[in-house]
């Protein structure tokens, strides 16, 4: 494989016309064309139907016809700014630490210790298949501990330090585990696609110290993969709602829960209204990432 | 460096639970509110609204504003208090209250007040998580509907009922056999899952009494809910106002109060709600006021049950469709107000509750059998 | 073979001077394994210990309650589930990326993996929702097509799969598409040149470079649709058996009190199944790989 990746001495023999993507013969690129728009059209139409019938919902009233009332009242109402800031800032502290985690461990354990691989594999996906109830069920129990057997102790102090509600430490806990099998699954595939050995050879032998390597010769090569991992997080953060919500903390999502009450169409116009901004937030962040790339 | 990031951090967040210091009530030597097991405790009711008023502020749960009235209760106590009221998780269960006594236990997040089922007051009042309260309409509350202590007592209830959207169907249904009809096809849901819901649980209760079940057998309701689904009018989808604005679920089982308070709301939706009471299968439950042992705020605690148990409180409730535990007595002294007792659902005779006992065997039925019976 | 031995004499991290450096990397490894048993693995020690309690005592009636009549077929009908959700949207997904990754458009293809990111987060009652809205009885697709006369209903096991697709297609794309981005070009003009066509291509090198992405992302799929809950109870309620929901009556409802251990049992149940399928998936993942190292 190592002799595939250098494209030096491979690529003048090729044609220039069979370059990567649909450039190239006639007729292949019309057929890959043709079933490339099959697929997109049918994706199209079934992620985005079900959207829009949510939308049309929220824009109708029997006696005014299309009106945006329900989306008005979102953004007067109480706390919105004060519940997405938080599940930001959950979100940004949820990436870092998951990151700091994860990708020191997995290039250990690509590069010298392929052993433990099937290990952080399990340890890594197993918080998949909890269902968050029950994971929040052992972890109230433990937050019980505080005041029950702790509270003559220091320690009583951290476990309600980390309960604060303008910033629960014990959310981005939760959160990290939570987003462990993705982030670990994006950046396993990254590494894969890298050849991480050849790499980090080459850049030791030219005399690169670990956190050189590390931050200019590794993480550049796996910006798709960490991009992606982080836009999992971000994006399970902005939507989690059981953790939060049977923790008591007014979070982005539980506070989307809890205004839209029981007016229909508002909670239903909050949902697409969240959905949008996550979405727009993403985009804004990769796109700007990508300008970034671009300009170096 | 991360470790020392952490280091600092849990260091700055070390320390012992401070010693408890329970508040006072104005007056140095006096009981405080925590312990008080009525307003004449604490030396009248001036006393608790006093104290009530220093603490400030008031942690409730799961009370959504259109169940029972009670955006309007939090609002008139807060202005008539001056007292801040922190609603917590209004679409909560009984359960997360009881989860939430317990983990929040010494925070100052804590629920002070609970409104819960009935099976839950009971076996929460075991596991000692509720303070022993009297209101000052104590006796007039009467006996089986309330724990002995004060630990619990009931505060409002209603009846299984069957709303409908005159709408979008032609007739409505006016009992349970009416469920049945060919013309209801895909039209009858209710309010979830009847292993979740306890308006749900109370509608396979209600359905069993309309055929030939009693309070010791609810398998009929089991059976008639198999038949629902079979011959494809069973809806599944948990019905929500989204939902019957919609139209998926034109016809929901539910507590009449809901339902009722439903009607004002969607008229100007497009959706002429009306209710019911089957008149084959009727089944009444009341949920139960208790207040938490721990409580951040004790006095303010206290006097919102003082509130609640007031003329004025149980009239609100009744605005909200409800039928409030006073609701006897209140006819008797002429304190209820005679306009919302006439708006309530129309039913006759008198509810019979389950025993505890009856209720824990009909869920253990339920719980074994309800998917076996729906699934098919 | 020379190849290998710089990297086990090579420089060593600070003050490390000529010892062979791989004795320390592991340690790269402790700070997320000892976050995991801390943060995750004492819960789940409570639950454990939860489950196999019974009135107190020490006593395994839970797991064995867990494992019978109602409680086992919720359990089956997840796995059913689950499992063709995981392989219907694996490859469905992958399709999706493929088709995106090779676009000209790179505007379509930040907007698509943004909007996967997004969707595979989307569920609980908003999915269900926009479902009902759209093919329910009364949904603007079966009113517009006439579907009800038909027969058709969206609340049935199959009506269920399409749903959960929703959240999981997405969550193939993004997982899917870093490994598809290391397909190298170069391969494809290889395999060109000695005479391969799209379909030989893709048989014999493409795929088998895949292969662990796909599998990895069928277990992660599994994982998804075997956790979620909230669109199921918003949709299906008791109709479509499902452990999740049996889990959140006992453990968060209005009516089951005392069923808690039971469901810590269901839980237990459930990351034993996880188990299995690790267990099956790990050994087929190693041998795919085998020739990727």
């Amino acid at each position: 494989m190592a002799a595939l990746t250098p494209a030096g001495p491979m690529a003048p023999v090729t044609p220039p016309a069979i370059a990567a993507g649909p450039g190239g013969r006639a007729g292949r690129p019309r057929r890959i064309r043709v079933w490339r728009g099959v697929v997109l059209l049918v994706a199209a139409v079934y992620f985005l139907v079900p959207l829009i019938a949510s939308f049309t919902f929220t824009v109708k009233d029997a006696s005014k016809g299309f009106t945006l009332d329900a989306y008005g009242q979102i953004l007067s109402a109480e706390g919105f700014g004060k519940s997405l800031l938080l599940s930001l800032g959950l979100g940004v502290a949820t990436i870092v630490v998951v990151l700091l985690l994860t990708l020191p461990a997995m290039l250990a354990v690509r590069l010298s210790v392929p052993k433990l691989k099937p290990v952080l594999e399990i340890l890594c996906t197993l918080p998949l298949v909890v269902p968050p109830i029950t994971f929040v069920a052992g972890i109230t129990t433990i937050l019980q501990w505080g005041p029950d057997h702790l509270a003559d102790t220091p320690f009583f102090q951290t476990i309600i330090a980390a309960q604060n509600p303008d910033f629960p430490v014990v959310l981005v806990l939760a959160y990290v585990i939570l987003a462990l099998p993705f982030v670990y699954r994006a950046l396993d595939a990254g590494l894969g696609a890298l050849d991480a050995r050849t790499l980090v050879e080459a850049a030791r032998n030219l005399g690169a110290s670990w956190p050189h390597l590390l931050f200019r010769v590794i993480v550049p090569n796996l910006r798709s993969a960490l991009a992606s991992a982080s836009f999992l997080t971000l994006a399970l953060v902005l939507g989690e709602f059981t953790i939060a919500s049977l923790l008591h903390y007014q979070t982005f999502p539980v506070w989307i829960y809890t205004i839209s009450g029981s007016q229909a169409q508002v909670s239903v116009a909050v949902s697409v209204f969240s959905l949008l901004i996550t979405w727009l937030l993403l985009l804004v962040l990769s796109s700007a990432g990508a300008r970034q790339r671009s300009g170096s | 460096m991360a470790a020392l990031t952490v280091a600092t951090l849990t260091a700055a967040a070390c320390g012992s639970a401070p010693k408890s210091d329970t508040t006072t009530a104005s007056g140095g030597t006096g009981p405080s509110a925590a312990t008080a097991t009525s307003a004449a405790d604490l030396g009248g009711l001036d006393k608790l609204v006093e104290a009530a008023k220093k603490e400030g502020q008031l942690n409730v749960i799961t009370l959504p504003p259109d169940w029972a009235n009670y955006g309007e209760i939090i609002q008139a106590f807060t202005t008539k208090y001056g007292i801040k009221v922190n609603s917590d998780n209004p679409d909560g269960s009984s359960q997360d209250e009881i989860n939430a006594v317990k983990t929040l236990k010494g925070q100052d997040r804590a629920p002070d007040v609970l409104d819960l089922g009935a099976a839950f007051a009971l076996s929460g009042a075991q596991e000692g998580l509720f303070a022993n309260y009297k209101v000052q309409s104590w006796d007039k509350i009467p006996d089986g509907q309330k724990d002995t202590n004060g630990a619990w007592f009931y505060d409002y209830g209603g009846y299984v009922s069957i709303g409908c959207d005159a709408k979008k169907v032609t007739t409505c249904p006016a009992t349970f056999a009416d469920l049945l009809k060919p013309e209801y096809k895909g039209k009858v849901a209710m309010n979830g899952d009847p292993t979740k819901s306890g308006s749900a649980f109370a509608g396979v209760y209600a359905a069993a009494l309309a055929n030939q079940g009693s309070f010791d057998d609810i398998q009929p309701g089991l059976d008639f809910f198999k038949k629902l689904k079979q011959s494809g009018n069973y809806n599944p989808v948990e019905s929500t106002p989204a939902t019957v604005e919609k139209g998926e679920t034109p016809i929901s089982i539910d507590w009449d109060y809901l339902n009722a308070s439903y009607s004002k709301e969607f008229a100007g939706k497009g959706v002429d709600w009306k209710i019911a009471i089957p008149t084959d299968g009727k089944y009444a439950s009341y949920y139960s006021q208790a207040i938490n042992k721990s409580a951040p705020h004790p006095a303010a605690a206290r006097l919102w049950e003082e509130f609640l148990y007031s003329a004025e409180g149980q009239n609100l409730w009744l605005k909200g469709y409800a039928r409030p535990v006073l609701l006897p007595a209140m006819q008797a002294d002429g304190t209820a107000d005679a306009t919302l007792v006439a708006q309530l659902p129309q039913v006759d005779g008198t509810p019979t509750f389950p025993t505890p006992e009856q209720v824990d065997k009909a869920k253990a039925a339920l719980a074994s059998g309800w998917g076996a019976a729906v699934s098919g | 073979m020379t190849v290998q031995s710089p990297v086990h004499t090579a420089p060593a991290a600070a003050g490390g001077g000529s010892r062979p450096k791989k004795s320390k990397s592991w340690l790269a490894t402790v700070p997320l394994l000892a976050f995991v048993v801390l943060v995750f693995g004492v819960p789940l020690v409570i639950i454990l210990g939860g489950t196999f309690t019974r009135e107190g005592t020490l006593s395994a009636a839970n797991v064995t309650d867990s494992l019978q009549g109602a409680y086992l077929t919720a359990l089956l009908g997840s796995v059913k589930l689950s499992a063709l959700v995981a392989v219907v949207g694996a490859l469905l997904g992958t399709f999706l990326a493929q088709a995106v990754v090779t676009s000209r458009f790179r505007l379509l293809r930040e907007a698509v993996l943004t909007a996967s990111g997004v969707l595979s987060n989307f569920g609980g009652i908003p999915l269900a929702f926009a479902w009902i809205a759209t093919l329910g009885n009364s949904g603007v697709v079966t009113s517009a097509l006439g579907l009800d006369s038909a027969g058709w209903s969206l609340y049935n096991f199959w009506g269920l799969t399409l749903v959960y697709l929703y959240f999981s297609i997405p969550l193939m794309v993004v997982v899917v598409v870093p490994a598809l981005d290391g397909l190298r070009p170069q391969w494809r003009e290889a395999a060109q040149n000695n005479g391969a066509n799209t379909w030989q291509y893709w048989r014999h090198v493409g795929i088998p470079v895949l292969t662990p992405t796909l599998l990895g992302g069928v277990v992660l799929l599994f994982g998804g649709a075997f956790a979620a809950y909230a669109t199921a109870a918003a949709m299906v309620g008791g109709t479509v058996p499902l452990v999740t929901l049996q889990i959140a009556n006992a453990l968060s409802g209005n009516v089951l009190i005392g069923h808690e251990n039971v469901a810590l049992a269901l839980s237990l149940d459930m990351i034993v199944v996880a188990g299995l399928v690790m267990a099956v998936y790990l050994p087929l993942q190693r041998r795919s790989a085998r020739w990727l190292r």
